[in-house]
């Protein structure tokens, strides 16, 4: 049965947020996406692209999964979509077992909306034929009568009877997004969806997409290498190591409380400096620091340990002539809201300070680095 | 006529030419089979430069490669699927050509085949002639296999393919143009031009031509039935080639193709065996003749609908069954209306070739059945050139309007779909002479 035969609503109106409660199948306690101990590897290759994947999206919640490129991400989308079938674990969407060892329900059952990285448009069909294609099922009128407020909604009414190649990639990417909305799918997944369009259409879309899932109320489950996108949409992060996730919460959590060196660099810009942890304070080359710990681990004294240096949290001083500890400015980049030293440690290495203070310090003055104001430098076993 | 004193001596007489060289043996036999031959590569070649992104060309240019360095290293390895899978043909094709060798007096395996069929009443030798030439052909298969390799040969990215630049070629064009007109003159004009000549004189000394509009429509009917029945087929072989990759989907790809290399005597002499002795009722009715015609032709429509099902990215299809529709119906909603023009591609090269096979027409046609082909071949043997050239002539009139009306139409709304595949050219109509 084509699932658009369902009772569903698709009233999209400003602010309701209809789908899923009118869908039915799905309780609050329960997640719209839940993967348990998922393990998932191809076919002729021993190690698993995903291994031990937890992962919990609840009803009308969007959620970003980060990742490198090659960390299993897409995999991971393409489990809950069906089209990977796991070796251990399981897989539930709206709270049914689609996936696990021993079931596989099939992607054209699962009504999950997919929005591919290259958008997989049908070239054969027109604007209004794509966004149709879903709605298989419902009488004629009733599929025309959805149509319009979906292209409505990603402002693409008037492009109707335009074919996939007569769009631009923004136009394109817009109508994956109406395609995967129309049947009122349980979530909507999106693959890497701003990497094949340009810097200034991207934020632009970026927050109409952030528009449109609030409307329609869609949980949404959206895969990205792109930090500033994680970031800036979604309600959570799930930070993602080689083949697991490592930390998931909000990008605030996320930002300001790394669990792992690996979710850091992820994370936001950063450098990590080795040092010795003594008593609450970190020494490094750079200088000492006062710390932080992001997990519950012990940590001893004189244990060998990473310091994340971030440059919105650091600050520099000119150095006297008996500083221990110095660095030379080696460039100075100017951003308008502050400026950007980049200097460079007497072991060579670079650290970045971002600073708003217009002062005497050039290019090639030796300088001390401390840590802003009480910020406090969070550190990770080697 | 290419023959030292033939037709095409007589018309350069007057320009002093009174003796050609040798055309009779492997020369000959060579020149002959290339000429029948290069359209396939031609076909598959085409199409493959038509749907490739100049951006790739770009680029190298770019990074500072003169066009002759950018053509070996980007475009000659993009083309070689084409040319592999057109080289294939070509080497199979050859393979089981009998009347081409035969008539410049070259023998090969398949005319040894013929005689021993005809001469012997103990036909093993030829069955084991056979074999041994099905044998070569599956060692051609897995040499094509090797330079398959493991690229992917759809566009990665999104957006349109720009229509390539057309390249000035400056002083050269009249040595390309020479260069290419010659092909088109031996294998093209001249013939035909023979054909004319041999219907005019015939019409001038009054010689009967028989009513050939039974068998043009006879033709016809069987070369549409052949054409869609090997395209219907092909098609979930295709599917299965290109998108359920194992290894017993490669080895059900190569086997197909062995089809191509037996020659048509021996297919057709199995299958009158086979409807002797198991199917009976199909005996003697043309079905058994387009069964031969799909087991003959089945791999150039598998070919077509492969390269054209290679370049539709798979995602389309997965985007459409995440939609909610079955793998089932994603095949005749997405899949099917996107390999069209690889399926009309391939149906027209079955068309063409049905049209003009003769051994299997021969010998599995009802009796009394004619087509244009076996026409050409009785009047021929008797002599009556006037006869041959004018079946000929509506054969080559036959096959290549159809064709021409699909290129044509390739050309015109090309611009709907990126990924249009190898619209067929007209096929040299020279084998329809070498058939005789």
């Amino acid at each position: 049965m084509p699932w658009s035969k369902r009772p569903v609503d698709i009233s999209i109106q400003p602010g309701v947020a209809s789908s899923v409660a009118a869908s039915g199948a799905v309780s609050n306690e329960a997640g719209v996406i839940e993967l348990q101990g998922v393990e998932c590897s191809y076919p002729g290759s021993d190690s698993p692209v995903i291994s031990d994947f937890n992962l919990l999206v609840k009803p009308g919640e969007f959620v970003s999964i980060l990742g490198r490129s090659g960390a299993g991400k897409t995999t991971a989308l393409r489990v809950v979509a069906g089209f990977e079938k796991v070796s251990s674990g399981y897989v539930r969407v709206g709270g049914q077992l689609v996936g696990s060892s021993f079931v596989h329900v099939p992607p054209d059952q699962r009504r999950i909306g997919l929005v591919f990285q290259d958008y997989a448009l049908f070239p054969h069909l027109t604007v209004a034929k794509n966004v149709e294609f879903g709605l298989k099922g419902l009488p004629a009128e009733e599929r025309r009568e959805r149509i319009a407020p979906v292209l409505k909604m990603v402002g693409m009414s008037g492009y109707e009877s335009r074919y996939v190649h007569e769009l631009s990639g923004g136009q394109q990417q817009r109508v994956a997004i109406a395609r995967a909305l129309s049947p009122n799918p349980v979530a909507l997944l999106l693959d890497e969806p701003f990497s094949n369009l340009d810097r200034q259409l991207r934020a632009g879309l970026r927050r109409d997409i952030k528009r449109i899932v609030q409307e329609t109320g869609a949980t949404t489950l959206l895969v990205t290498h792109d930090r500033e996108e994680a970031l800036a949409t979604s309600d959570r992060i799930a930070v993602m190591g080689d083949n697991s996730i490592e930390q998931i919460g909000t990008p605030e959590e996320v930002y300001q409380s790394p669990v792992s060196a690996a979710v850091a660099k992820l994370i936001g810009p950063c450098e990590l400096i080795p040092g010795v942890f003594r008593g609450g304070v970190i020494v490094t080359e750079a200088g000492v620091f006062p710390t932080r710990l992001t997990t519950d681990i012990h940590m001893a004294d004189g244990q060998q340990t990473l310091a994340l240096m971030r440059a919105s949290e650091l600050e520099i001083e000119l150095a006297d002539e008996d500083d221990q500890r110095t660095a030379t400015i080696e460039m100075t980049e100017f951003e308008g809201e502050f400026t950007e030293y980049s200097i460079r440690l007497d072991s060579g290495t670079l650290l970045r300070v971002r600073r708003r203070a217009v002062d005497e310090i050039g290019v090639g003055g030796r300088v001390t680095v401390h840590t802003r104001g009480d910020s406090k430098v969070i550190v990770f076993p080697v | 006529m290419y023959s030292p004193k033939g037709v095409l001596q007589g018309w350069l007489s007057g320009l002093g030419v009174d003796r050609l060289p040798e055309i009779y043996g492997l020369g000959g036999a060579t020149l002959v089979l290339v000429l029948m031959t290069y359209p396939y590569v031609l076909l598959t070649v085409r199409g493959a430069l038509r749907r490739m992104d100049p951006a790739l060309e770009e680029a190298a240019r770019v990074m500072g490669y003169g066009p002759v360095h950018t053509f070996r290293v980007v475009t000659l390895p993009m083309l070689r699927p084409a040319v592999a899978g057109g080289s294939l043909l070509v080497a199979l094709y050859t393979l089981s050509d009998f009347g081409g060798v035969a008539l410049l007096r070259y023998q090969t395996f398949t005319s040894t085949i013929m005689i021993q069929y005809e001469s012997s009443i103990d036909r093993t030798l030829a069955a084991v002639l056979s074999l041994i030439l099905v044998a070569i052909a599956v060692l051609l298969l897995l040499g094509e296999g090797f330079t398959r390799g493991r690229g992917a040969y759809h566009r990665s990215t999104v957006g349109a393919v720009r229509v390539s630049q057309r390249v000035d070629l400056g002083r050269w064009r009249w040595a390309g143009a020479t260069a290419v007109g010659i092909t088109v003159l031996i294998g093209l004009v001249i013939p035909v031009g023979v054909l004319i000549q041999w219907l005019v004189r015939g019409l001038l000394n009054d010689q009967e031509l028989l009513p050939l509009l039974v068998p043009a429509r006879n033709s016809l009917y069987i070369s549409l039935l052949a054409s869609v029945a090997t395209v219907l087929a092909a098609l979930p072989i295709a599917i299965l080639v290109v998108r359920f990759q194992s290894r017993l989907s490669r080895f059900f790809e190569r086997a197909i193709y062995i089809g191509f290399g037996l020659p048509g005597v021996v297919v057709a002499l199995s299958l009158v065996f086979f409807g002797i002795n198991v199917a009976r009722p199909l005996y003697q009715s043309i079905w058994l003749l387009i069964f031969a015609f799909v087991v003959l032709f089945l791999p150039a429509s598998v070919g077509a609908l492969r390269s054209s099902l290679l370049q539709v990215n798979p995602r389309v299809e997965e985007a459409a069954q995440s939609l909610g529709r079955s793998q089932w119906k994603v095949i005749f909603s997405v899949t099917v209306p996107l390999v069209m023009p690889g399926a009309l591609a391939g149906g027209a090269m079955v068309f063409l070739l049905t049209m003009k096979e003769l051994p299997a027409t021969l010998i599995l046609s009802p009796i009394g059945y004619r087509t244009l082909s076996s026409s050409i071949w009785s009047a021929a043997s008797e002599a009556f050139f006037a006869k041959t050239a004018a079946a000929a002539l509506l054969l080559v009139l036959v096959a290549g309007v159809p064709t021409a009306y699909l290129t044509l139409r390739g050309h015109n709304d090309g611009s709907d779909q990126s990924d249009r595949i190898d619209e067929p050219d007209m096929e040299s109509p020279s084998e329809t002479v070498e058939v005789t």
